[in-house]
């Protein structure tokens, strides 16, 4: 026995309040694992992205088009490997509405060799390249609405309205974990010839996207490809695909900065309850502190005491939180939502530093949770303390 | 009683010195009141609850004091047991003139020469008997098996050899003041100061307790300072004093 254990033997006290306690915690902290995990999720598409590609979009925004003859012109810049121009088709299932999926037009003669990734069987390749009307779908999204090879699937589209019939020629999976497997790709030239004649969206495209020999050169040639669309009617902004993805996310900061800092308030509410617990405990032994005291025991002793207890519920709150988070948020909730909502998190799992941030950081406010009440019980009064009832 | 592992430590030199000087008939003295005063204030209002109060305890004795609520007895018990400083005058106990330490050094001066035996027990709810009375040992630098140890013997001294890794809640009153003066004795302290330490007892249980504090003194040479309302508690003891308003008389 020393002093730590002491306090540690102090947690089963009152046991009520301390499970209590250590389950606020644990809610705590596996709130926090999981704004955390969204927030990583949302993020590692651009993390992991291809070194090697480079996109070139419309400098206004990425929703107005360009023109498809600017693809040979950058696949001419020095440096290009080849490039792959797509357009997002924004298509729904209407036998499932309200499932999301991205549905893309893409340059099959370029496709595979651009998004190297992407993996598919020979003869599900071959049929598909060979198939005007052929889509190829990701694996987790045919298990989810149930297409497989063959099936005959028809899309409605909402940036180019009306009914588009499509025949599942192939299912792709990747190489790669962040690779969405939900998404719906088809052949542009496809969505490209049924528009009318003078149709104002026909021979334009939504992006290119390139891969280039190397890596370390992306800016130099993304800039060579923008001053060449210079003194053009329509310019274009090119930048890593990594740039692009945070550029993307770029959209979406206000929100990923809310989601960082109710993160945080999640943090500091634990903190608040297991200071109150602290205090709580703390007062209700003002008589021992006083006894300890009396028998030679120091102030900082006494300080001790109230920090190793505030710790050892804050190890424990910290360590079950995590012990729940993983279950929770990883298996059930993170493989849902790589399933349901693949576009946005294709990989949903607990990140190594969020897990040791969780721990670390429910360690760390307990500490400070302890802090005021260790001060007030060590500056006690031995004799007040003696007296004091209950 | 030999069991207690630790020797009586004799008063040193310097105490004894000072303790002859102020009792040669009496043998030493161990506590020497000189002078003191108390004065509490509330608000602004000063309150003297001990007025010049002159004391000499002899080394070895069992004095118990007496007097109604208010009289001052707990103030001096606390004085001596340098949990309080006066407002005037001097207190000496073995030696330590307790107006000069600072709190540290009181602190370390409690630990090593003082052993409290409260009327409410006081005794830690999550720590076992043995626990409970290992904790003052936690301030030594003494091995844990060796602290282990005397804790034991220190239970086996005050009868609950058969209770070592009990909870207080499984305890009787009677027991837990026991293992509260196990406590009190497991540093081997020259003076027990008891405040009530039969208060909250039955008559039975109380003679129990009184029966070992008389032991500890008589075997173990323990002096012992006793306040109690109680006067059968108080014949137990060698020498009775009688506190009123703030004077022995």
């Amino acid at each position: 026995m020393n002093l730590v254990g002491v306090s540690v033997k102090n947690v089963g006290r009152n046991k009520l309040r301390t499970l209590l306690t250590v389950l606020g915690i644990a809610v705590a902290v596996v709130a926090f694992v999981l704004l955390r995990t969204v927030l990583n999720a949302w993020t590692v598409g651009a993390d992991f992205a291809a070194k090697d590609r480079i996109g070139t979009r419309n400098k206004v925004t990425f929703i107005m088009p360009l023109p498809k003859r600017y693809l040979e012109t950058i696949r001419s810049v020095p440096g290009v490997v080849d490039s792959c121009y797509a357009s997002w088709f924004g298509g729904k299932d209407p036998n499932h509405e309200r499932e999301f999926f991205a549905s893309m037009a893409v340059q099959t003669q370029t496709f595979f060799s651009v998004f190297d990734e992407i993996v598919v069987a020979p003869a599900d390749k071959e049929r598909w390249l060979g198939d005007r009307k052929g889509a190829l779908v990701g694996d987790v999204l045919a298990r989810k609405l149930g297409w497989k090879v063959g099936d005959k699937v028809t899309l409605t589209g909402s940036i180019y309205p009306g009914d588009w019939q499509f025949q599942i020629d192939g299912i792709y999976g990747a190489t790669r974990k962040v690779v969405d497997r939900s998404s719906f790709f088809f052949h542009w030239d496809y969505l490209n010839e049924s528009l009318p004649e003078g149709a104002r969206q026909r021979d334009q495209i939504g992006w290119v996207t390139s891969r280039i020999k190397d890596p370390g050169r992306a800016a130099d040639i993304s800039q060579a490809i923008d001053k060449i669309f210079d003194d053009q009617e329509i310019q274009t902004l090119s930048m890593s695909e990594r740039a692009m993805n945070m550029s993307f996310l770029g959209m979406l900061s206000t929100v990923l900065k809310a989601i960082d800092i109710i993160s945080l308030v999640i943090l500091a509410i634990m903190m608040l309850i297991l200071g109150n617990t602290i205090a709580m405990g703390a007062r209700e032994r003002t008589r021992e502190f006083g006894v300890m005291r009396a028998i030679g025991f120091l102030p900082h002793h006494i300080a001790i005491s109230v920090l190793a207890e505030s710790l050892a519920v804050g190890a424990l709150g910290g360590c079950l939180g995590l012990f729940l988070a993983y279950p929770l948020v990883q298996g059930g909730m993170g493989r849902w939502l790589e399933e349901n909502m693949g576009s946005f998190f294709p990989y949903f799992h607990i990140a190594e530093t969020t897990a040791l941030a969780a721990v670390g950081l429910a360690l760390l406010l307990a500490l400070i949770a302890g802090l005021l009440p260790a001060y007030r019980a060590s500056r006690l009064h031995v004799i007040e303390s003696l007296r004091r009832v209950g | 009683m030999s069991e207690l592992p630790i020797p009586s430590p004799s008063p040193d030199s310097a105490a004894r010195e000072v303790a002859d000087h102020l009792l040669p008939s009496a043998g030493p003295a161990l506590i020497q009141v000189r002078g003191v005063g108390k004065t509490y204030f509330r608000g602004k209002e000063p309150t003297a609850v001990l007025k010049n109060l002159d004391l000499q305890v002899p080394q070895g004795a069992f004095e118990a004091l007496m007097g109604p609520s208010g009289s001052g007895k707990s103030t001096l018990l606390n004085l001596i047991a340098g949990l309080d400083r006066p407002s005037s005058g001097s207190i000496v106990v073995a030696g330590a003139d307790l107006t000069h330490l600072s709190d540290s050094a009181l602190a370390k001066w409690r630990a090593r020469t003082i052993g409290f035996i409260f009327q409410t027990y006081n005794l830690m709810p999550v720590l076992t008997a043995q626990e409970n009375v290992e904790l003052p040992l936690l301030l030594t630098s003494l091995p844990a098996k060796e602290r282990r140890r005397r804790a034991q013997t220190a239970l086996r001294v005050v009868g609950l050899a058969d209770r070592m890794s009990h909870y207080p809640r499984q305890l009787s009153g009677g027991q837990e003041q026991r293992v509260a003066i196990a406590r009190a004795i497991v540093n081997d302290p020259m003076l027990l100061v008891a405040d009530e330490p039969t208060g909250d007892l039955d008559r039975q249980s109380a003679d129990e307790i009184l029966t070992l504090l008389l032991t500890l003194n008589r075997d173990l040479k323990k002096t012992i300072i006793m306040v109690t309302h109680d006067p059968a508690a108080a014949a137990r003891a060698s020498r009775t004093r009688r506190l009123d308003k703030g004077a022995l008389i």
